[in-house]
């Protein structure tokens, strides 16, 4: 897969890269908001800050005059987190009016965005809410009052719908609204949600009943995909399928303990050597030497010959010796 | 600029020779092999003397058990699907949670209808437990399928003695390989070292010949139904036209890869411990995943903690250098690389891989290349990110308790 990326969206990662002058990596000193958004967990992280001339009298009429970030991402994390900032530099805006910028204002900024990053975008927009509602807190503004509704505790309060991305509900609730996703790929694209193991997208509560939810059941549904059956990583458990003996395979294991620790040991010890059992299934013994017989070039021979004659006699003449 | 291709893994150059190969075949020799008339036969006994050398060099006495396929995902879903569907009577398979997608998702399938999977973890060097795989072999398995070597770490997998384990507790077990990336890169013997391996995947674009050949050694007597049905070709295992200029490809490359295999081990082996070194001295927090495990000669796969990977390698190819990454941005979905998380790297690192795989045409002075932009690139991104100190030159206090696994 190509990059797609336009040609501004190229530019401003370079930039920032590269330290440009006027591009605007990096951190503020004693900034009068700062706020952040995404983790390094979920691939991509930013951390937002800007500067204000503080109004002498009333706080609401502060202006910001310099913002930077520190971003953890992709190209288009990095050119994104750049946008934003020089949007900010292009108006003169109270952090209130700021929040007006939203992800489709840098998307346009960027000169367009392949839909599968719009995510970066977002998180742009979302580090930037989380910085005024820091400036709000430092500066005695009470946001709530203004009208304003920043929802920064409803990632903490809600269910987890998206494990992956750890995504609350009510997050997901107002992004499918604000954002207008009609559809679980456009939830993915905008901000990760059911992007990585998928079991989120049609469970009870998921994603797409969310989408029911909002947006009503009556339009046709989308074609789901199918629900993955299986977990990777650990092992299944094995079936037991031994064949009649009569000895259980505990018994059986037991007395085959029992020969190696009498005959086959003390023969093996005397050279320095020693076996270890690593598994018994039927009448296979699975085992692997130890100390100074392992690594000898004989050692197959000697667990063939000797080991599995002993078992032979001792406990059953259908023994066979795998040697690992 | 000159371009510096380090990404032989995802596909090779084609080399001139085996481009001269080819082409008569495109051109004046362009008969179906299987026609009656005259000027066919040179076309048929072409196809039989490459079917023969490249059967020759995996020390295949009978070059009917190479089937020609059309890439090493048809030759692993045909080796997978077909073992499971001439075993009826048994419903286990055993493979590894760091296998390819095309052995991998076609496993996954198995499990959807009703297979029991086994899929067996790796440690943090990438390496499987002899031990687990001894214990999920049971009286229902009816294949195990683990690849040779991994194509993102080039870590290698003990398949002699796997696949020595496995016909010793029941020689009606099928054991399938998937060794796209060792065939060329590591001996292989099947009538020797391989000997107990009954299919071994493989592809012809790995190894400096065009995309679109594939072969599966399939041992005389493998319970394996074919895929692609409808013709008599590959003695009715793989039905279709064959595709004559692309197998006379295949088999020079293979010829030219036994050549070089030696280059392979000593020269290659070489650059890459040279590109491992060399970054490991100048760039802090770095790790080499897969180091502790015996790994392919021509491949490393570095983590740079606290950047992501994307935008290294768009510094990269600004640079005309050419590699890869398993970083969530550049595999297509949202989740970063199923074989580092298998290897359990810590999330501050396995955003940051980058994986450069070299070939023979790699030179010394692409490795210095790499050596000279590499760093730098590394450390701009840092000094975007909010996780590093740009005066200490190290993570931050809070963001050093993210690595919870270091080298």
């Amino acid at each position: 897969m190509a990059w797609q990326y336009s040609e501004k969206t190229k530019q401003l990662f370079m930039d920032a890269v590269h330290g440009k002058p006027g591009s605007h990596l990096g951190e503020i000193e004693d900034p009068d908001g700062v706020g952040e958004h995404g983790s390094i967990a979920c691939g991509d992280a930013m951390q937002f800050a800007f500067r204000v001339k503080r109004h002498a009298t009333d706080p609401t009429k502060d202006v910001i005059t310099e913002a930077k970030y520190l971003t953890f991402g992709c190209t288009s994390a990095i050119a994104a987190s750049e946008a934003l900032c020089a949007i900010i530099d292009q108006g003169e805006y109270t952090p209130i009016e700021a929040l007006k910028i939203s992800n489709q204002d840098i998307v346009e900024f960027l000169e367009g965005l392949p839909s599968q990053k719009i995510h970066c975008s977002v998180m742009g927009a979302e580090a930037l809410e989380a910085a005024v509602f820091n400036w709000a807190q430092r500066r005695g503004v009470d946001l709530e009052n203004l009208g304003v509704d920043l929802h920064t505790d409803e990632q903490d309060e809600g269910r987890i719908v998206c494990k992956c991305f750890s995504i609350s509900e009510p997050y997901l609730r107002r992004k499918i609204k604000e954002l207008n996703l009609r559809t679980i790929p456009d939830i993915t694209a905008a901000v990760k949600a059911g992007g990585a193991c998928m079991s989120c997208h049609h469970v009870p509560g998921g994603l797409q009943d969310l989408l029911d939810e909002t947006w009503g059941t009556d339009k046709e549904r989308p074609q789901g995909e199918p629900v993955m059956v299986t977990s990777i990583g650990g092992l299944s458990t094995p079936q037991p399928a031994r064949r009649e003996s009569e000895l259980s395979p505990y018994q059986f294991g037991k007395k085959i303990e029992h020969a190696m620790d009498e005959y086959v040991r003390p023969m093996l010890q005397k050279d320095g050597g020693d076996l270890e059992i690593i598994d018994i299934k039927e009448m296979l013994i699975y085992c692997k030497l130890a100390g100074a017989c392992a690594g000898c070039a004989g050692a197959n021979q000697t667990l063939k010959m000797m080991v599995e004659q002993t078992l032979k006699e001792m406990v059953d003449e259908r023994v066979r010796v795998v040697a690992v | 600029m000159k371009t510096i291709y380090t990404d032989n893994n995802a596909t090779t150059a084609v080399a001139p020779e085996v481009y001269e190969a080819m082409i008569p075949y495109l051109t004046a020799n362009y008969f179906n092999p299987s026609s009656m008339y005259e000027p066919a036969r040179a076309t048929a006994d072409a196809l039989t003397d490459a079917r023969k050398t490249i059967a020759g060099h995996l020390g295949v006495a009978d070059p009917k058990q190479i089937l020609l396929t059309s890439c090493a995902s048809e030759s692993n879903n045909t080796a997978i699907f077909g073992a499971a569907k001439a075993n009826p009577n048994r419903r286990h398979v055993i493979t590894t949670a760091v296998e390819h997608p095309a052995v991998l998702e076609v496993c996954k399938d198995l499990a959807r209808s009703g297979f029991r999977v086994t899929f067996l973890p790796v440690d943090t060097d990438g390496n499987l437990s002899v031990e687990d795989f001894i214990r999920a072999l049971d009286a229902d398995t009816l294949l195990v399928t683990i690849m040779h070597a991994n194509n993102e770490t080039g870590v290698v997998f003990p398949i002699e003695q796997l696949s020595r384990l496995t016909k010793e507790t029941d020689p009606s077990i099928v054991f399938h390989t998937d060794a796209t990336q060792s065939v060329g890169k590591l001996p292989i013997d099947l009538n020797g070292n391989f000997r107990h391996v009954d299919l071994l995947s493989f592809s012809g674009h790995k190894l400096h010949a065009p995309k679109g050949i594939g072969a599966l050694y399939m041992k005389r007597g493998t319970p394996c139904r074919p895929l692609l049905i409808g013709g008599h070709q590959e003695g009715g295992r793989r039905a279709g036209t064959e595709n004559v200029p692309y197998i006379i490809a295949l088999a020079k490359a293979v010829e030219l890869a036994t050549e070089h295999i030696e280059d392979e081990q000593t020269r290659i082996r070489a650059l890459r411990d040279k590109l491992e070194q060399r970054l490991e001295d100048v760039i802090p927090h770095v790790q080499i995943n897969g180091k502790g495990a015996q790994r392919l000669p021509n491949t490393s796969n570095i983590s740079c903690h606290f950047i992501e990977g994307e935008g290294m390698l768009f510094e990269l190819s600004q640079n005309g250098i050419c590699a890869s990454s398993g970083s969530a941005c550049t595999s297509g979905s949202l989740e970063p690389s199923h074989v580092l998380i298998a290897l359990n790297v810590p999330f501050t690192a396995v955003h940051g891989s980058i994986r450069f795989s070299f070939s023979r045409y790699n030179t010394d002075e692409d490795v210095d290349r790499i050596v000279e932009v590499f760093p730098e690139i590394v450390a701009n991104l840092r000094k975007l990110s909010p996780y590093w100190d740009n005066e200490t030159n190290s993570p931050r206090p809070e963001a050093d308790g993210l690595v919870w696994r270091t080298q």
